[in-house]
């Protein structure tokens, strides 16, 4: 009888605790909702459509008010450069990284000698641990000079035809710049989650198509992708995610603009998440807190966002590992 | 590579194919997955059209055996040979051999049906695409013709473009085999290709089986031995990976000459 | 089958098989060319993904190692210059609490999610779990802010940046422990169960020994996850050129990530060392957390399971 009530006891404990990531993600959303509803009030429609961002007068202690609520006098709150901006950097990011995570995929998968095999992953996963500021460290020394000295021009005289792709390429700091760093943080997920997915080619398929008189290519090309194709595109939306959610690294090499609606491709951004970050140092200074409250509905936009991607990306890709 | 040359071997590979040489044949071949030796000194003649059966307790080196025949016995990590096997009297092991090729003109049928996740008219044309047919109505002809070939045409005709998934068993293994026969081989290796089926299913593959050897040489492995003595001209019995027979099916299964054949048809072996 | 399909099917056959073998003659070389090119592509694919690893671990090393001086460990920042004590004292205070807070809720909702909930609840919270994980660190941190900081009036403080780290580990932490609580085998928990011992009992004296080393890989790759954090802390930690008090609230803490961010931005050389050598200090500390954990009690959980 006693065990049966520790038994319960038990149960309910760790039944209360398994509440809690419900709770968080609750937690979340109410509480960035509620704080972002003046804001939202504030500028209707238009803060997801409106593409100025200025905290208005701040000295002259005149206020104004729209729809009911009190800001500082030509405070205007606008996102959509920031909402360009993230899906940009996302895109550029996924085009360089979906290729070249699966060919590491691939060549993990199909090619690497077995003992290569288990070096190399465990080389892969541990790009996955490398903390944000070092990528945007790297992005800083590296990646930013290569871009502004030699991929930029580059690709400018190269594809210049194209208008986006067209100079000047400016100081490094912009699109382009982030897009690359975002990939690199990215590829580790994608070469892991695809390889695992072709490992999982069932062999009778394999052989099947061998047998045939297929190269070791072609085979791949014809059993083995297909097989993997599913996991292969949740593991870029997943990136997706990951990628549109950064915060530090993009924040670090993108150039912050404000106002500024991205003209090609090695120009300043700015993203949902660098804003927030960037931002609020400045927000405090708004007597009246509608910059606070213009934040919280970033992240908010940005919470909603990474839902629809993760939420969409899970029910594509069950259970990928810890990384 | 081929480490053991015979006489016989250098003289096998220089005499043009003949009406009445076999179509393939195997000599002295031993095959080692990593310090294991799974096949010893196999001398085998496959004749052209015929049904040439492999039997012997699970474990004798039968699959190995059929594997090493379009070499997918290389897919193993750590494996090697040595001897040799022809096919038209030349070295399928030899330098220059394309493995592509010679997959291609020997081709194979699994013990479980591995259809591809692709519609049935993919699933015969893939091999003939991916060999160079890019003319759309030459790759229709080639897969009705295979699909007649393997007794499945008028079950699929309607639902070409039905996965290849949806099929029953029976009707996968054919699909299977309509590939296979899509690439146009000489010689066909089957392993227990009724292993996974049920009875009818099983009768139908083997009316096939017997229908094949009008144009093809086929090689089955088997561990059913009424199946052998339904549909094999020759059977070859194999022991611990060795080869302790081979002759006509009639003879093998009346008049054995080994007394370990003996044991295992009448089920005092395996 | 009917004989006359294979009689009507057998001139054809024979054509085709000519067809085919001089096609497939005549694009053989395309074909191996072919295979060659995509082999190429996928080895160029794994060079890529692996040389920005290489460049970042010899860039920071190098630029790290010349910075690195006992100064470093001895000494708080004092405007861009200094050392980094509050920062490493800030970060182990930051990540410490925040796995005290997260690695036993996180292990007793694994328990729950693997022993007692339904397939359905499992699924549910398994689910939610992998969304927490992808909701953006700096919502996570302006969260914290609106209502550790705010709300609670705690104001920047090691409690609300502690608390924000939590969240972002606790997902990581449940998952870890269901997955590794998933693979006990059936026959052991039954075999327990099944002498009258509780299920509660059973879990403690059969699965968690068991589940243990993945547990464990789990809370480590959260705590190297922690570590590494930001944007969770800019507005609930903020920053704090003092070393930490044991103060919860009103009280902000410094954390060697800030220092990466800010420091190399700053036009002077010192900064520029001090985020230098800050970096190395993360990523000696993160490699070797996920080493540790997926060579060592990875390896010991496959072993396990």
């Amino acid at each position: 009888m006693r065990g049966e009530r520790a038994d319960r006891l038990y149960r309910a404990g760790v039944g209360l605790l398994a509440g809690a990531v419900p709770v968080a993600l609750g937690a979340i959303a109410v509480f960035v909702l509620v704080d972002a509803l003046p804001a939202l009030r504030y500028m209707g429609l238009g803060f997801w459509t409106g593409t100025q961002w200025n905290l208005g007068n701040q000295y002259g202690g005149t206020t104004a008010s729209q729809n009911g609520v009190v800001a500082a006098a030509g405070a205007t709150f606008g996102i959509l450069p920031y909402i360009l901006g993230t899906l940009l950097t996302s895109a550029v990011a996924l085009a360089v990284a979906l290729p070249l995570g699966v060919g590491a995929a691939l060549f993990l998968s199909e090619y690497a000698p077995p003992r290569l095999r288990l070096w190399l992953s465990s080389l892969v996963e541990l790009l996955a641990g490398v903390p944000s500021v070092v990528y945007g460290l790297w992005g800083l020394a590296v990646v930013v000079p290569a871009v502004a000295g030699g991929i930029g021009p580059w690709l400018s005289a190269a594809l210049g035809f194209i208008p986006f792709l067209r100079g000047p390429v400016g100081t490094g700091l912009g699109l382009l710049s982030a897009g690359l760093v975002l990939a690199v943080m990215v590829l580790p997920l994608i070469a892991a989650t695809a390889r695992d997915a072709m490992q999982q080619t069932p062999r009778a398929l394999r052989e099947g198509a061998v047998a045939l008189g297929l190269t070791r290519w072609e085979a791949i090309a014809g059993v083995v992708l297909p097989t993997a194709r599913p996991a292969i595109f949740g593991a870029a939306i997943l990136a997706l995610g990951r990628a549109l959610g950064e915060t530090m690294a993009v924040l670090m090499v993108s150039g912050g603009s404000i106002n500024l609606l991205p003209t090609n491709l090695y120009g300043p951004v700015n993203t949902l998440a660098a804003v927030i970050a960037s931002q609020l140092d400045a927000a405090f200074t708004d007597a009246t807190h509608m910059a606070l409250h213009a934040l919280a509905g970033i992240a908010l936009t940005l919470f909603v966002i990474s839902l629809v991607v993760n939420g969409t990306a899970r029910l594509i890709v069950r259970r990928e590992g810890a990384a | 590579m081929s480490t053991m040359w015979t006489s016989a071997q250098l003289e096998a590979q220089e005499r043009p194919a003949g009406g009445d040489a076999a179509k393939m044949a195997v000599r002295g071949l031993s095959v080692f997955f990593g310090g294991q030796r799974a096949l010893e000194a196999i001398d085998l003649e496959l004749p052209e059209r015929q049904v040439t059966a492999l039997i012997g307790p699970s474990g004798c080196g039968k699959t190995t055996l059929l594997r090493s025949l379009n070499r997918m016995t290389e897919l193993v990590p750590h494996s090697r040979h040595e001897g040799d096997v022809l096919l038209d009297g030349r070295s399928i092991y030899g330098p220059g051999v394309d493995v592509v090729d010679l997959r291609r003109r020997v081709g194979m049928v699994f013990q479980r049906p591995n259809p591809f996740p692709m519609s049935i008219l993919d699933n015969v044309t893939f091999g003939p695409r991916r060999h160079g047919v890019r003319n759309r109505r030459l790759l229709q002809e080639i897969a009705e013709e295979s699909l007649r070939a393997a007794a499945l045409w008028d079950e699929v005709k309607d639902k070409l473009h039905h996965s290849g998934m949806s099929l029953s068993g029976g009707q996968q293994q054919r699909l299977c085999i309509a590939r296979a026969l899509a690439v146009q081989p000489e010689v066909l290796l089957m392993d227990e290709p009724t292993s996974a089926l049920d009875p009818i299913s099983t009768g139908k593959i083997e009316d096939l089986i017997r229908q094949l050897a009008e144009d093809y040489t086929l090689v089955l492995v088997t561990h059913s031995l009424p199946q052998a003595g339904r549909v094999a001209d020759r059977v070859a019995f194999l022991l611990q990976g060795s080869l302790v027979e081979v002759g006509a099916a009639q003879e093998i299964f009346t008049r054995p000459r080994d007394r370990r054949t003996e044991d295992y048809l009448t089920g005092r072996l395996g | 089958m009917s004989a006359a399909d294979w009689e009507a099917t057998a001139y054809l056959r024979r054509r085709h098989g000519q067809v085919l073998a001089e096609a497939s003659r005549r694009s053989r070389a395309a074909r191996q060319v072919r295979g060659r090119v995509f082999g190429a592509l996928a080895a160029l694919g794994m060079a890529a993904s692996l040389f920005p690893l290489l460049d970042i671990v010899e860039l920071v090393a190098v630029h790290g190692a010349r910075a690195l001086s006992a100064a470093v460990f001895t000494q708080v920042t004092n405007g861009v210059s200094g050392g980094l004590q509050n920062a490493i004292l800030g970060t182990v205070f930051l990540v410490a609490l925040g796995l005290a807070v997260a690695a036993p809720i996180g292990v007793g909702a694994g328990v729950y999610v693997a022993e007692w909930s339904d397939a359905r609840t499992a699924a549910a919270l398994n689910y939610l779990t992998d969304v927490l994980v992808g909701v953006p660190s700096i919502v996570v941190g302006y969260f914290g802010f609106i209502v550790f900081v705010g709300d609670f009036g705690w104001g920047f403080s090691w409690l609300a940046g502690s608390l924000a780290l939590a969240v972002i580990m606790l997902p990581y932490i449940v998952r870890a422990t269901e997955l590794a609580l998933s693979k006990v085998p059936l026959d052991l928990r039954e075999g327990s169960l099944a002498l009258g011992v509780t299920r509660a009992r059973t879990v403690h004296a059969v699965s968690l020994p068991f589940a243990l080393p993945g547990i464990l890989t789990g809370v480590l790759l959260a705590m190297g996850i922690g570590i590494g954090e930001t944007a969770p802390l800019l507005y609930t930690a903020s920053w704090s050129n003092y070393n930490p008090s044991l103060a919860l609230t009103h009280s902000p803490v410094g954390y060697l990530t800030y220092v990466v961010w800010t420091f190399i931005q700053e036009p002077f050389s010192t900064a520029h060392s001090l985020a230098y050598a800050a970096a190395l200090l993360l990523m000696a500390g993160v490699l070797a957390i996920n080493l540790v954990a997926r060579q060592w009690l990875g390896r010991r959980g496959e072993h396990a399971a």
